[in-house]
């Protein structure tokens, strides 16, 4: 692409209108001249016109040129030299997207395999007054030489995490920013249409994508796992398949080493499975598919905990509890005992709803106290506020609450807030509900998620257990408070709850409080990375302004091509006299000749 | 008369020109060695130059005189001179006639008897067509009707006083007057009188003026055709060939201005044509050299058409001095250029 070192002065490319105009305006209403030999000048014209249209065309076209030449020159003209070895140093970040979809196989090996072949030919244009980086699907920007990042990309491998192409260009733009010599964005990429998102690029960028069509797949895209825990007696999950393949495939689940179950999807269709009983205990769901081009989305894990119901003892004088209770009583998903008082405060785990009798919340705070639970009820507030949608509720109208006290710093146990506020916490075995379960508190007990509320709340929340969570690897995904200890397999992690943790990989992560397994993330691939339809090129340029996109075996020709300009004003100067000669030639000769 | 060509009196004489005007003075047309001798002769001034002299008449006598001035012999002596006998003097016989030899030798007296002995008649066709108005430098150029109507004048002058009887026919686009032929000199007067009268016509149709020359010209005379020439050439040729077959001897004069010959004017003009009211816009300096050439191209296509039916041909520009046009027109064809 042409670049000018003074672009401002191209607005002096309309001057090369002049000759244009001159000529328009010298036609205009000529006067006329009484002259008897009129049909000798018809003659002559007759035999003479076109000849003479051709030379004033002629003359016209070479006083533009000599304007626009000598206005493009003043401007500065430079482009980029292509495959011109050398070049002024150069600040370049080289991108490289070994997202899940560069394991594609292509050719009978993984896409990413041509990708870091093309990234060395990059780095191998280099020169040692270059600044390099590489930035691969890990997010993180490695500065390096030529033989550095050759040994990175020696061991770059696919990765689990997706790469947002429009966000590692911004990374890109922020490090190059920062470098006073040109900057350059060279990017290897499948160019997944998925992974696309806008933009603004501060440097040049060039795109190297491959050119062939890229397979048809299918992925495992999700997996329900219903209600948690599972009875003994078994759970029946659904799997929804995604990717851009139209034919049926064989879906089996398993969990842990157990026999599989298998079943016939396709995608775009969700299809369900029952898998039989299994003991009590923390289970690897995994759901599989026949292998593909596209391995990464061939396999799904899950967590599945297996348990008895909570038995749960509840007031039956709170009409909704007692409700509640007795509907999932009635589906089995708990039974009357003594393992959980619901609606006020016993020995045991118990879920409290503040009393109907402000006169009576003291004793509850300090029975409370008494208790240990760090947590007590403050003053009422009757001002009407929503529920922040989290894991355990979504946004609910809350029109009285009490608000809950802390007696320690922080705000560890916190399970639902309401305007940010703590509306449900847990400490130890005791959850406070900052709102009775009832429509003139909250319409949550009127709501349909009420029902799975209660289920959590009963069989999981309050006998200790975190919520199962989800995440994809890399993505940072919040722990419970409890949770001390993140193991996957052999490897372990010390945590701290109320922290972050990044599962490195694909695979279900088990939290741990203590010797006590509370909860899990199941780590999967972003589901849309099975689309692995390319984008186009327009697409590309839309987003990212100014983008070349060449394909992966030119990269290294165009790359450092910002850097490597050549100079058009000797030329365009050179042009310019040529024309001028020529033109002062033409005119001379056959005004001559007139 | 010899056989079917005319025959000038002055047809073997040696045109030379004695009265220099001003020392350092040089015509249009004029070969700078005519100068020196050029001194007070009108014919050989500039036409523009002596219109402001005086009137028409005035005017041609003077060009007529420094004209025949200017010859080595006067036309006035031997009009028609094919010798063809001798006969005895007799009483009333001019002096002029007697053949001294003899009567030096044999004491008789005799004179000269001429095989013709009748005077030559012409007719001149005058187109005073609308584009013969027109001059490209008015204050320095006459136009081509005013210059040719001196010209006409001076022609006839010098005819009439040869014994010719002259006469004219002025045309546009169609005929308009027709004086026959005389040969006295007061005719001339007659003539200058229509020539005064002219003025520009419309359009330009030579066909009927050539025409109207055979019911004036019973015998085989002179045809003198002045005109520009803007006309339809076919038309105009094939009544010039017809008159040629009648056996008369046809002078064409083509009065042109300096301007028609080389174009110019304004940076572009629309030029437009005074008779048709056909127009075209052009870039003069542009088109200045192929105008030339069409121009060559004119002038030599009239003057071999001409040429291959015998009829003499000049190209006049209003520029030139009347005697030299005179010398040229008068000058029989085989000694013209």
């Amino acid at each position: 692409m042409i670049g000018f070192l003074h672009p401002w002065v191209l607005a002096g490319l309309a001057a090369a209108a002049i000759p244009l105009l001159l000529h328009l305006l010298a036609r205009r209403e000529p006067p006329t001249v009484v002259f008897p030999a009129v049909r000798y000048l018809l003659s002559t014209t007759r035999e003479h016109q076109r000849r003479l249209k051709l030379q004033n065309w002629l003359l016209l076209l070479l006083r533009t040129l000599l304007v626009a030449t000598l206005v493009m020159a003043a401007a500065g003209p430079t482009v980029p030299l292509r495959g011109v070895p050398g070049h002024s140093p150069t600040a370049l970040a080289l991108i490289v997207d070994n997202s899940p979809s560069s394991g594609t196989m292509a050719g009978g090996s993984p896409q990413l395999a041509q990708l870091i072949a093309v990234a060395r030919g990059v780095l191998a244009r280099s020169t040692a007054d270059d600044a390099l980086w590489l930035i691969a699907a890990d997010g993180i920007p490695r500065r390096g030489g030529a033989a550095a990042l050759g040994e990175l990309l020696d061991h770059l491998t696919v990765s689990p995490r997706r790469l947002e192409l429009g966000s590692a260009l911004a990374l890109a733009s922020e490090i190059l920013a920062a470098e006073a010599r040109p900057g350059e964005i060279v990017m290897l990429t499948d160019l997944q249409a998925s992974a696309l998102s806008a933009a603004r690029p501060s440097a040049p960028v060039l795109i190297g994508r491959p050119t062939a069509v890229p397979p048809p797949n299918t992925g495992i895209g999700q997996i329900e796992t219903g209600t948690q825990p599972w009875s003994s007696g078994g759970g029946r999950i659904s799997v929804v398949l995604v990717g851009d393949s139209g034919s049926s495939v064989p879906v089996s689940a398993r969990l842990g080493e157990r026999p599989p179950r298998q079943a016939l999807g396709r995608v775009g269709g969700g299809l369900a499975l029952t898998l039989p009983g299994v003991p009590p205990g923390w289970w690897t769901l995994t759901t599989a598919l026949d292998p593909d081009e596209f391995r990464l989305d061939d396999r799904r894990v899950a967590a599945v905990r297996v348990s008895p119901v909570a038995r749960v003892r509840w007031d039956s004088t709170s009409r909704f509890l007692a409700a509640a209770s007795e509907v999932l009583a009635s589906n089995g998903r708990i039974v009357p005992g003594q393992e959980v008082t619901l609606g006020h405060l016993a020995r045991g785990a118990s879920v409290v709803q503040p009393p109907n009798d402000p006169a009576q919340l003291g004793a509850l705070n300090r029975s409370l106290a008494a208790r240990g639970v760090a947590w007590t009820y403050g003053n009422a507030s009757g001002e009407l506020a929503f529920s922040d949608s989290g894991a355990l509720v979504g946004r609910h109208r809350v029109t009285r609450r009490y608000l809950l006290q802390s007696a320690v710093s922080g705000r560890t146990g916190v399970l639902a807030t309401v305007n940010g506020t703590p509306w449900i916490v847990r400490d130890g075995g005791v959850i406070l509900l900052g709102s009775r379960l009832e429509p003139a508190w909250t319409d949550l007990p009127t709501s349909a998620g009420f029902m799975p509320f209660m289920d959590i709340l009963l069989n999981r929340l309050a006998r200790g257990e975190a919520a199962l969570d989800q995440g994809a690897p890399g993505d940072p995904v919040p722990l419970p408070d409890l949770v001390t200890l993140v193991r996957q397999g052999d490897q372990e992690w010390r945590v701290e709850g109320g922290g972050l943790f990044q599962p490195p990989d694909a695979g279900v992560y088990y939290l741990l409080a203590g010797a006590d397994t509370v909860g899990a993330i199941s780590a999967n691939p972003d589901p849309r990375e099975s689309q692995l339809a390319r984008a186009s090129d327009v697409q590309a340029r839309q987003l990212w302004k100014g983008a070349r996109l060449v394909s992966l075996k030119d990269v290294a020709d165009y790359a450092f091509s910002s850097a490597s300009r050549g100079d058009l004003r000797g030329p365009l100067l050179w042009l310019a006299l040529v024309a001028g000669l020529v033109e002062m030639g033409l005119a001379s000769a056959w005004r001559r000749r007139a | 008369m010899r056989g079917d060509a005319l025959v000038y009196p002055w047809d073997d004489t040696e045109i030379s020109l004695t009265s220099p005007v001003a020392p350092g003075y040089v015509a249009p047309g004029m070969d700078s060695s005519d100068v020196p001798n050029a001194r007070g002769r009108l014919d050989l001034l500039d036409p523009f130059e002596i219109s402001k002299l005086g009137g028409l008449e005035l005017i041609t006598e003077g060009v007529v005189e420094g004209f025949l001035s200017g010859l080595h012999r006067s036309p006035r002596r031997g009009f028609s001179v094919e010798f063809a006998e001798h006969r005895m003097y007799q009483p009333g016989d001019e002096l002029r006639y007697v053949d001294w030899k003899i009567l030096g030798r044999n004491d008789r007296l005799y004179v000269k008897q001429f095989e013709e002995e009748t005077n030559l008649r012409a007719m001149v066709v005058f187109d005073i067509s609308r584009s013969m108005a027109w001059t490209g430098s008015p204050a320095t150029v006459l136009p081509k009707i005013a210059y040719a109507q001196r010209l006409v004048a001076a022609l006839a002058l010098v005819l009439i006083r040869q014994r010719d009887a002259t006469g004219l026919i002025t045309f546009d686009d169609d005929v308009r007057s027709v004086t026959p032929p005389r040969a006295r000199l007061s005719h001339w007067r007659q003539l200058l009188g229509t020539l005064a009268t002219v003025e520009a016509g419309l359009g330009t149709a030579a066909e009927p003026a050539l025409r109207r020359v055979v019911g004036q010209l019973h015998r085989r005379g002179l045809v003198v055709f002045v005109s520009d020439l803007l006309l339809d050439q076919t038309l105009a040729l094939k009544a010039l060939r017809f008159l040629r077959h009648r056996g008369h001897q046809v002078l064409v004069l083509h009065i042109m201005d300096p301007a028609e010959v080389a174009l110019g004017g304004p940076n572009e003009a629309r030029f437009e044509d005074p008779e048709s009211r056909t127009a075209v816009v052009l870039r003069p300096r542009d088109w200045a050299g192929a105008y030339r050439d069409t121009v060559r191209a004119v002038i030599t296509q009239w003057r071999l058409a001409c040429r291959r039916h015998g009829i003499a041909y000049h190209r006049v520009t209003t520029d030139t001095p009347y005697g030299v046009v005179l010398r040229e027109a008068l000058t029989p064809p085989s000694r013209s250029a």
